[in-house]
């Protein structure tokens, strides 16, 4: 166990230096560097001046170097200067981070508390007019795209019967740190976080349904129903434990759909978190903002599909012999 | 010159294991194997399964590398050709495989089945490629028709016979039948048999006939060798070996063929009893320390044996 | 001459009796009510996108008309028209047929690429695989819908080619990760070990004898993910790092929604996209599914 741990993060080595390449590439191929936004604010700023700054910053030495310097920076949570703000993105992102932070937990959890009741119901009475609704359900959730939903819902719940606020993280005249504020705040959260959660139910539904019905006439439940253990003590003591430890093993796999989600529901209920801000970023040209992002993205995967394949390996020896 | 000539002949696949996954030992699955064959003569490998001796036959037309050894085809070392080369010298060993059903592409049809080899190796028109396919799958016992079908609409013993058909369309001069009728119903099994020896005069083949049936070898053979754990342990003419075995691994193997007349009954039991008491008096006289064989020793012109 | 006729006739009648695996899917596919309906629903429309788009005259769709802005439906304009008068009709059938062309494209490249990969590490195996697998997981665990973003907004020259490029690059390793366990699992039969004994070069074993037993596999994967690269694409479109403006897509309607008071107060503008994008994937999708359910029950039956 402790071996294919070790053998895991050994892989992630690679794959991490790679993609911090990939990124200072891209970060070298976007256009301006942190000088053109000081620039644009102090236009009357010589040549001279401006090689001088270059030469400080150290943006004319060779790229290796430039890069061992950023990759530096980044371990010391430095990640440089917003263009446009002008202040550093670390800062720009905090308020930020815990916005989208917030919004996927609640992502998460809703689509864990809506799919795995409908998922043991379908798989438990298969084939029940509840199974084919749930199944339906599913078909269709699976083949909607987020952004159409999204729009649909903010356009129905938010406009239309005006139940949910359609825009922003809190109000502003709630003071900060109350009760209200926090009421206020999941208030704006539970419509974007539904849209989210009511269309990613379906690869825990599809996945508790087959597991259960094919556990269900496996030998072992056979031997727990003749021995006359009730029927409900049968689903959760012999069914569903060993289905429950995968189904938490998704969550690392889902982070690179809620990063992609995150983009569209922010977006589309403007709310002020990392997807927004990496949309505006890019559109203002704010790169440096915009190759923080990229990264901090990217570590995350990296991280949830690492333990994700721990919490798997765990439940499954078979992954862990190659 | 031999026909065939296999000389220590080796198949090892590395174990690998521990952190770098660094290589720790190796699986013998052929060990130092040496044997030939005679021009028309059917040469069987006999052993339990995982001995080796699919290994072996594998080995011999290609589709697994040998880690050392020589493989002599009329005097030119098959081991040592390139691909190229040896695309060339493929003609002559031909396959015939154990499992009729996974042996041909469901989705091809018999036709393009049996034409497969002449299209790699002769421009033939459609037309000379029809009737040559419709000659060889009537010379099979099968109707010139059914060229046309696909390999779910036959039987078993059916596509055991398209597999030797397609075998059979390059001439080839020697074929290795993996176990060719172990699939088949009992019933089929003496069919495909007797029809494999008709085509071995008509087509002069020499055959390596590799199965774990000892009364199947008896039948087909001229001479055998016993595998086990990836060696010989005897090695000779037929008749000798099954008249006389030396090896107590033999001896357990040909005690085991299972006899149908009732009279016998008692005498095959005792016969069996008695040689398990000298496997296990006499261990150490047929294997060493690892529980490997000894190298083969002649105890005749046409007879080895793997003792000290 | 006239044996050969009749030759190529017996061939044809036995063909149309062989267990064309096709043939089979389709058969199967249309005894699922829901499917058919869809077939039939996705047919229509793309029929009447293509068709009416060749009579349709783009110049004078886009053309701005400052005396009809936002107006809503009419008999002059069925579906209204848009903030620079523009009629909305006319534009959802080029953006439906900009759309269902591009998302087609890149299944067809993303199909391509990831058989060909797929089927070569799956053949070879040992190190080949293992390299191609290593660059599969990494792509894999890339923030796709970001990096797809950044690279339209920096590359120079961006058009449609370069979009279907960079969708291509990310989204071919789901499928030649199928196709290679697929492969792996195939290359272990005899009938391939025959292949190989019988004098067939590698490249015609993968492509003559592994291929077609792949294909019900390949049509589903590729039914399905026809549906989801229309997804993304009107999604990327919605955000403004979609199709070039040039080459207006369903989600560039949509994204007119952007706009609260259009959101609001002007659903003709946006709504007819959103349904329509819903409607094929839908239908897709449905297509898809039984196509899934007919392939495993054939591989059931053997």
């Amino acid at each position: 166990m402790l071996k294919f741990i070790l053998r895991r993060i050994m892989m992630m080595i690679p794959q991490l230096l790679i993609l911090s390449i990939l990124v200072f590439a891209l970060a070298k191929a976007m256009p301006g560097d942190a000088l053109t936004g000081q620039l644009a604010q102090s236009p009357k700023m010589d040549a001279n001046t401006l090689m001088e700054m270059r030469e400080k910053l150290g943006l004319n030495d060779p790229v290796h170097i430039q890069y061992v310097r950023w990759v530096k920076n980044l371990l010391h949570g430095d990640l440089g200067l917003s263009y446009i703000h002008q202040q550093p993105v670390t800062d720009l992102l905090s308020g930020r981070l815990a916005n989208t932070l917030l919004l996927s937990a609640c992502v998460l959890l809703l689509t864990y508390l809506i799919a795995i009741p409908l998922g043991l119901v379908s798989g438990r009475w298969q084939d029940s007019w509840a199974d084919k609704l749930i199944v339906g359900y599913s078909y269709v959730s699976f083949a909607t795209p987020l952004f159409i939903f999204a729009l649909v819902m903010l356009f129905v719940f938010g406009f239309k019967l005006g139940w949910f606020p359609t825009g922003g993280s809190v109000d502003i005249q709630v003071e900060k740190g109350t009760l209200d504020y926090y009421i206020n705040k999941f208030y704006h959260l539970l419509l974007p976080a539904l849209s989210g959660a009511l269309i990613g139910t379906v690869g825990i539904i599809q996945y508790l349904r087959s597991e259960i019905i094919d556990t269900k006439v496996k030998d072992f439940v056979k031997t727990a129903r003749a021995k006359g253990i009730p029927e409900s003590k049968i689903y959760s003591h012999h069914i569903l434990r060993n289905s429950f430890l995968p189904i938490a093993a998704f969550l690392g796999y889902e982070i690179t759909g809620l990063i992609g989600g995150s983009i569209f529901l922010e977006s589309i209920y403007s709310y002020p978190g990392l997807g927004q801000l990496f949309l505006q970023s890019i559109m203002q040209r704010d790169y440096s903002v915009v190759t923080a992002l990229v990264m901090i993205s990217g570590l995350a995967t990296l991280i949830g599909t690492l333990l994700s394949d721990i919490i798997l390996s765990a439940v499954d020896p078979r992954i862990r012999i190659e | 010159m031999e026909f065939l000539k296999v000389n220590h002949l080796k198949v090892y696949y590395p174990i690998r294991s521990g952190f770098f996954r660094r290589v720790v030992g190796h699986v013998k699955a052929v060990d130092d194997i040496s044997f030939q064959l005679n021009r028309g003569e059917t040469y069987g490998l006999v052993g339990e399964s995982g001995c080796g001796k699919t290994t072996t036959g594998r080995t011999l037309i290609g589709l697994i590398k040998a880690t050392a050894g020589e493989i002599l085809l009329e005097g030119k070392d098959l081991a040592k050709l390139n691909r190229r080369e040896r695309s060339y010298h493929r003609k002559d060993i031909q396959m015939i495989f154990q499992d009729p059903y996974s042996s041909l592409n469901p989705k091809k049809r018999v036709l393009d089945i049996i034409a497969e080899p002449i299209r790699n190796f002769e421009k033939l028109s459609p037309q000379e490629e029809k009737r040559k396919v419709q000659y060889l799958i009537e010379r099979v016992g099968l109707h010139p028709d059914s060229i046309y079908k696909y390999p779910h609409e036959f039987s078993g013993g059916q596509r055991q016979r398209i597999g030797i058909a397609r075998a059979l369309t390059l001439h080839p001069k020697l074929i290795i039948a993996d176990e060719p009728v172990s699939a088949l119903d009992v019933s089929v099994q003496a069919q495909v048999l007797n029809f494999m020896k008709d085509i071995q005069t008509e087509f002069q083949l020499t055959y390596l006939f590799i199965s774990h049936d000892l009364g199947i070898i008896r039948h087909m053979c001229d001479r055998i060798g016993i595998m086990y754990r990836g060696q010989f342990v005897e090695e000779g003419a037929s008749q000798e070996i099954f008249n006389n075995p030396q090896h107590i691994y033999t001896k357990r193997l040909i005690s085991a063929i299972p006899n149908v007349d009732p009279r016998k009954k008692q005498e095959q039991i005792k016969l069996r009893q008695h040689v398990e008491k000298e496997y296990k008096l006499s261990w150490q006289r047929y294997f060493n320390a690892e529980g490997k064989a000894y190298p083969l020793k002649r105890i005749s012109d046409t007879h080895s044996v793997a003792i000290l | 001459m006239r044996a050969n006729l009749n030759d190529s006739q017996q061939i044809a009648k036995d063909v149309s009796q062989s267990p064309s695996s096709l043939f089979i899917l389709w058969r199967e596919m249309i005894k699922d009510k829901l499917a058919l309906i869809s077939l039939v629903v996705l047919s229509c429309i793309l029929l009447i996108v293509y068709g009416s788009a060749l009579f349709l005259d783009q110049d004078k769709i886009v053309k701005v008309d400052l005396l009809s802005i936002y107006a809503p439906p009419s008999a002059e304009h069925w579906l209204g028209t848009d903030y620079g008068g523009r009629d909305i009709l006319g534009q959802l059938i080029i953006g439906a047929r900009n759309s269902f062309t591009i998302g087609l494209l890149i299944t067809l490249l993303t199909g391509f690429i990831g058989l060909a990969i797929g089927l070569i590490a799956g053949y070879y195996g040992g190190i080949i695989d293992n390299v191609i697998m290593r660059i599969i997981d990494f792509i894999l665990v890339l923030p796709f819908l970001m990096l797809v973003i950044v690279f339209v907004a920096i590359v120079p020259k961006y058009n449609v080619f370069t979009f279907i490029l960079i969708m291509s690059a990310f989204l071919w390793t789901g499928k030649a990760r199928l196709i290679r366990a697929k492969t792996l699992a195939e290359r272990e039969l005899d009938y391939v070990s025959a292949s190989k004994t019988l004098g067939t070069p590698d490249w015609k074993i993968m492509i003559r004898e592994i291929l077609p037993n792949l294909s019900s596999i390949i049509i589903v994967n590729l039914t399905l993910n026809l549906a989801g690269n229309i997804g993304i694409e009107s999604g990327l479109s919605y955000l403004g790092f979609g199709l070039p403006e040039s080459t207006p897509s369903l989600g560039t309607l949509v994204s007119y929604a952007t706009n609260p008071d259009v959101l609001q107060n002007k659903w003709w503008v946006w709504l007819p996209a959103s349904l329509l994008i819903l409607v094929i994937m839908l239908c897709i999708n449905f297509i898809g599914q039984a196509l899934k359910r007919a392939a495993d029950a054939r591989q059931r039956l053997g």
